[in-house]
């Protein structure tokens, strides 16, 4: 994460040095008006005509100040969104090599709101101008100094005071950051709560269970809500303690500059105009440190925020990316000896202890049609992922034309397998994305002829747009569904097809369409296939794993 | 600090703003009262900065004692004080109203969501759907809670302001108060392009939502199909729109109120010209040291607060942008009307047909009549693709049906949703596990399930026994965490036959006394199917069962068997059908027989 932002900075030289000489010159230039205010009020206890270019000068400090001040607001935007930007790119790198069963087993939900959720809350830090709070409390240390020069007495006394301050901030902050982290998980869950609403819904509506939803929906958002009330407590008792603090020592200055005791008036003693200046500069200096607090619990959520997005980028990642490895030339027809899917004594589980498959051996020659059947959890959408590439066997060999499944390159996976998925997956485009998968190497041509093949040419031809029209949910039924995750497998001509067992409810005829389209995708090509409904038409070879 | 956490008011009309103000006029009354007492009070902080002053002067010329200083200092901290405390308690209740007002406005959403039905919801994007429930009801919450905060703070604030200036010296006051409305109307002239970048950057922002959303949900998809590097490309056009727009939106919104309070603050002039011909005696009205301090300090607070008017008018765009894209949502949400079970009755079908409205004139299947008493099980079979599942969702009326299907005398389709939902219980292929434990999932909450989320005794009895009816207790009881064990998004963590138990579970839980069940035991094995067979039935007791299977083994000990093939429909027992139906015959002797000989490959342990 550190070396995200570090990285950005370098990239981005020149904004940063902008930057920086932004954020310094408004910090000295806002520090001016009150020493002009000084030297006014002054005159003005001597009874002396103020010069009007003195005026002048207080009015043009604060212009350039405003200038300066709209100047670093735009640069702090635009590196800030620099920022926000690499750290997104650093999370979708690392979602390339997260392991398979990673992306199994997060919510979908809880992944995005790392991308969303967690990144925006460092992006308000830049646009509430959290960044330039900071940069106004650097100021601080430069106010130390002219108060040193004019009070002596007030700069010792600020400084016990600021160190309680400080603890006091420091406490609040960390009963915030506590109350955020379990706000960022319960909006995580709501997030995931409409969309896994509306994937059961049918469920819901059959057993009557709307109000059992809503109560439930109900109770994530109470768990956010309790979280959120608890920062909303620190955030509103941060600012008026400050500020009491704050009129506390300015009565004191005052008290002990009007002291009868001489030696006191000589530690703190000041004249008006000094009073008055000093009395700015205390605001000064509570004033960056009360906004901190006013925006703490931004600054809490953007911590929360980052350490989640930490925990993101530090999980462990798939084994290393796999060679370019193309495995050889694969022989369909059959003839050739090398089995086009081998499994040498395989064993494998999803943790240590269970084994899901143990000890498996199974030979696919090329231009077989294979159906694994077995128990419920027997194993066989494992075998599926194996043959994928996407877990390594914890023994034994996964064999592709030779070589080992876990080495293909996931760019040469796609002309070696086909792999008709248990649900279509939509993917944002036109119908020719659907197919394509937005792949440059499969011509226009082979995604008709595979769109042919399953018998969909010619619904798609009609269409608006044809090939071209952009594709929402609602454009075509179930069964064209799964007909076009058909005409996805075979659009790049594998010489292997993979069938997992389709969900989908479907009516007699599509269902009878589809097992058609499947037929004819079979054809020619060495298949292995989980589906009973598959077998139950086509025959071929039965594998039962028990 | 306890604050109300649970307890939400009810919103009496969801699509109008107003009504979720009015819901939380208890926090705003205290909003208001505190926020009176702040703002009033922030005037004591000028006037007395300058009396303070003031005092340090005489004191120094010797014409008032040092104690007089000690009592207006520890004057000042106090009222200081009742103005913070006022504060703080303004800005809590502030918080207060705006988390009941996302919360409520999210219930509505939810709770209008939860009665769409299946097809109205798979035609919407359900990106987009989490994106409006979520993101814009908070964002519309929290510029109802900046609107709130800024009536006051910036609203209140400015009155009293101007009424200190006034009074200080009404000539100097309103020659000052030239400067503010100038910078007020500039910042209403970018107006336009505010809206317009913040608009296009919500646009944007939503695209970027639905992008993440499509890329972290087809991540397996795009690996498998070795597309990751070209979605990262795609992802990655989307980012550098985003920080395009969001640039644009940002700078608009907030680089230009430095520049406007520099237009404001140019009042000052006037104030150092005519304020030290005051003090000097030759001016409008004789001014002291105070006086001067006060009405500078002042007027550098009015000019700050005026700049903060376009903030003001910032949030309630925000807000605004919001709640025009939620408003088609926010419709007061049904009530619920969920029924207990209704009692078995005698289920008669009659001349049932089904077509869909594309192709009326092409049924799926036509004619079915049959009757069942209660405790029936009815096996539904033909070949692959023969309209069986049809006929299954024929029973949930999402399309009407020809013919008729009366249970108890009364019409299916003619019921309420309500009453329909006590009568059948209807489970698919797809399971429609939640991500929640192994409890929830079958129990889904019952009369006595309690709002802490707890169940009573005689709930952990209904879940063991559905849980043994179909053979999952012992698989659930080796787990860790045993019925508490979280299953994952859609049940990813169960395999799936488990998956398929679970579901049929949590049919067993909530009696119907009619229950169609599609294709429940595809996942299992032999052995398995027939004890959870044996479990349905006798969880199941007096529901009628209408079984639709590819696979036969169990149909000799069915009551009917209901064959389908094209489109028509045989009504009958598995004894006469192996008598009369060649076809049915054929099918259930290669299932029975043929499952040892078919074997091929090698058998593994």
């Amino acid at each position: 994460m550190r070396k995200i932002i570090l990285r950005t900075l370098s990239r981005f030289r020149l904004l940063t040095a902008a930057v920086i000489l932004t954020v310094a010159g408004a910090v000295i230039v806002s520090l001016l008006p009150p020493l002009v205010l000084e030297r006014i009020i002054n005159e003005l206890t001597q009874n002396q005509r103020v010069p009007a270019a003195l005026g002048l000068e207080y009015f043009g400090l604060l212009a350039l100040a405003g200038v300066l001040t709209a100047c670093r607001e735009s640069l702090l935007t635009v590196l800030g969104q620099k920022i926000t930007h690499s750290m997104r790119s650093a999370l979708l790198q690392k979602l390339d090599r997260l392991p398979a069963d990673r992306l199994v087993r997060q919510d979908p939900g809880a992944t995005v709101s790392r991308f969303v959720g967690d990144v925006d809350t460092v992006e308000e830090l830049f646009t509430s101008g959290i960044i330039s709070m900071f940069a106004d409390a650097c100021q601080m240390v430069s106010i130390f100094v002219i108060l040193f020069l004019r009070s002596r007495g007030l700069t010792l006394l600020l400084l016990a005071v600021l160190p309680l301050v400080f603890a006091f901030t420091r406490a609040v902050q960390k009963r915030m950051l506590r109350a955020q982290i379990d706000n960022r998980a319960a909006v995580a869950r709501v997030t995931n709560f409409v969309p896994e609403t509306i994937r059961c819904i049918r469920t819901i509506h059959n057993l009557g269970r709307e109000s059992y939803m809503r109560n439930r929906y109900e109770e994530v958002i109470g768990e956010s809500y309790r979280a959120v009330n608890r920062t909303n407590f620190y955030d509103a008792v941060y600012s008026p303690v400050i500020l009491i603090t704050n009129a506390a020592v300015v009565a004191v200055v005052y008290v002990l500059s009007a002291s009868g005791s001489a030696p006191v008036r000589a530690f703190f003693g000041m004249s008006v105009g000094t009073a008055v200046a000093v009395v700015n500069y205390i605001a000064q200096i509570f004033g960056p440190l009360e906004s901190i607090g006013m925006e703490i619990q931004t600054i809490q959520s953007a911590l929360a925020g980052v350490h989640r997005i930490n925990e993101f980028l530090d999980q462990p990642v798939r084994w290393d990316a796999p060679e370019q490895i193309i495995p050889g030339k694969i022989q369909t027809a059959g003839g050739s000896d090398i089995p086009c899917i081998e499994f040498r004594d395989v064993t494998f589980g999803y943790d240590m202890k269970t084994a899901v498959l143990s000890h498996l051996s199974l030979t696919v020659m090329p231009g077989e049609q294979v159906t694994v059947s077995g128990r419920t959890g027997a194993g066989k959408s494992t075998m599926f992922k194996l043959i994928l590439g996407l877990y390594r066997p914890v023994s034994g060999r996964v064999l592709v034309c030779g070589t080992d499944a876990s080495r293909i390159a996931d760019s040469s996976k796609r002309p070696l397998f086909g792999y008709v998925e248990q649900h279509f997956r939509l993917v944002p485009g036109t119908v020719r994305d659907q197919i394509a998968l937005y792949d440059a190497a499969i011509t226009d041509a082979q995604v008709e002829q595979a769109a042919v093949t399953v018998g969909l040419d010619q619904t798609i031809r009609r269409l608006d747009q044809g090939y071209d029209t952009p594709c929402t949910p609602g454009l075509f039924s179930q069964g064209q569904w799964q007909l076009l995750s058909i005409a996805r497998a075979i659009a790049a001509e594998p010489p292997i097809l993979l069938l997992d067992e389709i969900t989908a409810n479907l009516d007699a005829d599509t269902e009878k369409t589809v097992l058609t389209a499947l037929k004819k995708a079979s054809a020619g090509r060495t298949v292995l296939s989980i589906s009973h409904r598959l077998y139950e038409d086509m025959g071929g070879r039965e594998f039962i794993l028990s | 600090m306890k604050l109300r956490s649970t307890m939400v008011h009810p919103v009496s009309h969801p699509d109008r703003v107003l009504s979720y103000f009015r819901a939380e006029w208890l926090s705003l009354l205290f909003v208001t009262i505190f926020g009176l007492i702040y703002n009033i009070g922030l005037l004591a902080g000028p006037l007395y900065e300058g009396r303070l002053a003031q005092c340090l002067y005489d004191i120094l010329r010797g014409r008032q004692p040092a104690s007089a200083m000690s009592r207006l200092a520890l004057t000042y901290v106090g009222v200081i004080a009742v103005v913070q405390v006022s504060r703080f308690l303004k800005r809590l209740y502030v918080r207060v109203f705006a988390n009941n007002t996302s919360r409520s406005m999210k219930e509505v959403i939810y709770g209008n969501l939860i009665h769409e039905s299946k097809s109205s919801l798979e035609s919407q994007d359900v990106g987009a759907v989490m994106t409006k429930a979520v993101l814009d009801a908070d964002a519309c919450a929290e510029g109802m809670r900046k609107f709130t905060t800024e009536i006051f703070d910036t609203g209140v604030a400015l009155v009293s302001y101007i009424a200190l200036l006034l009074s200080i010296d009404w000539r100097l006051g309103l020659l000052c108060l030239i400067f503010p409305p100038i910078s007020y109307f500039i910042a209403n002239r970018m107006k336009g392009l505010v809206t317009r970048t913040n608009a296009e950057f919500r646009e944007s922002s939503g695209r970027l939502s639905a992008a993440t959303m499509d890329r972290v949900s087809g991540a397996l998809t795009y690996r498998v199909f070795g597309c990751e590097p070209q979605r990262d490309r795609d992802y990655e056009a989307h980012l550098s729109d985003y920080e395009k727009k969001a640039v644009l939106a940002n700078i608009w919104a907030g680089s230009m109120p430095p520049l406007y309070n520099v237009i404001s603050m140019s009042s000052v002039l006037f104030i150092f010209w005519f304020g030290t011909r005051n003090v000097a005696g030759t001016g409008w009205s004789a001014w002291d040291i105070a006086a001067f301090t006060a009405f500078l300090s002042c007027y550098t607070k009015l000019s700050v607060k005026s700049s903060h008017a376009a903030k003001l008018f910032n949030a309630v765009q925000k807000a605004e942008v919001s709640w025009r894209r939620i408003v088609p949502l926010m419709k007061r949400p049904p009530e619920e009307t969920a029924q207990p079970a209704a009692a078995p009755a005698l289920l008669a079908v009659k001349d049932l047909g089904f077509s869909y409205p594309q192709n009326p004139n092409h049924p799926v299947f036509s004619g079915i009549s049959f009757a069942a008493a209660p405790g029936t099980v009815i096996g539904v079979t033909g070949p692959v693709a023969s309209g069986k599942s049809t006929f299954g969702k024929a029973f949930l009326c999402e399309q009407p049906y020809k013919g008729s299907i009366c249970f108890a005398g009364k019409e299916l389709s003619a019921l309420p949703d309500a009453v329909r939902q006590a009568i059948v219980g209807y489970l698919g292929h797809d399971p429609e596990l939640m991500s929640d434990t192994i409890r929830e999932n079958v129990l889904m909450g019952t009369p006595g399930h309690s709002a802490e989320g707890t169940y009573p005794a005689a709930d952990d009895a209904l879940l063991d026994s559905v849980l043994r009816a179909v053979c999952l207790d012992r698989e659930i009881r080796a787990m860790p965490d045993g019925a508490d064990t979280r299953i994952g998004s859609g049940g990813v963590r169960l395999s799936g036959g488990q998956q398929q138990r679970l579901a049929l579970a949590r049919t067993l839980a909530h009696p119907h006394p009619v229950l169609v069940l599609d294709d429940p035991f595809s996942a299992l094995d032999r052995p398995t199917e027939e004890q959870v067979y044996r479990g349905l039935r006798q969880t199941a007791g007096d529901s009628i069962i209408l079984l639709l299977s590819h696979r036969l083994y169990l149909f000799p000990q069915m009551d009917q068997v209901i064959w389908m093939e094209q489109g028509r429909a045989t009504v009958s027992t598995h004894r006469e059908l192996m008598r009369s139906n060649p076809e049915y015959r054929k099918l259930y002797e290669i299932q029975t027989s043929g499952s040892e000989n078919v074997k091929g490959g090698g058998r593994h342990a």
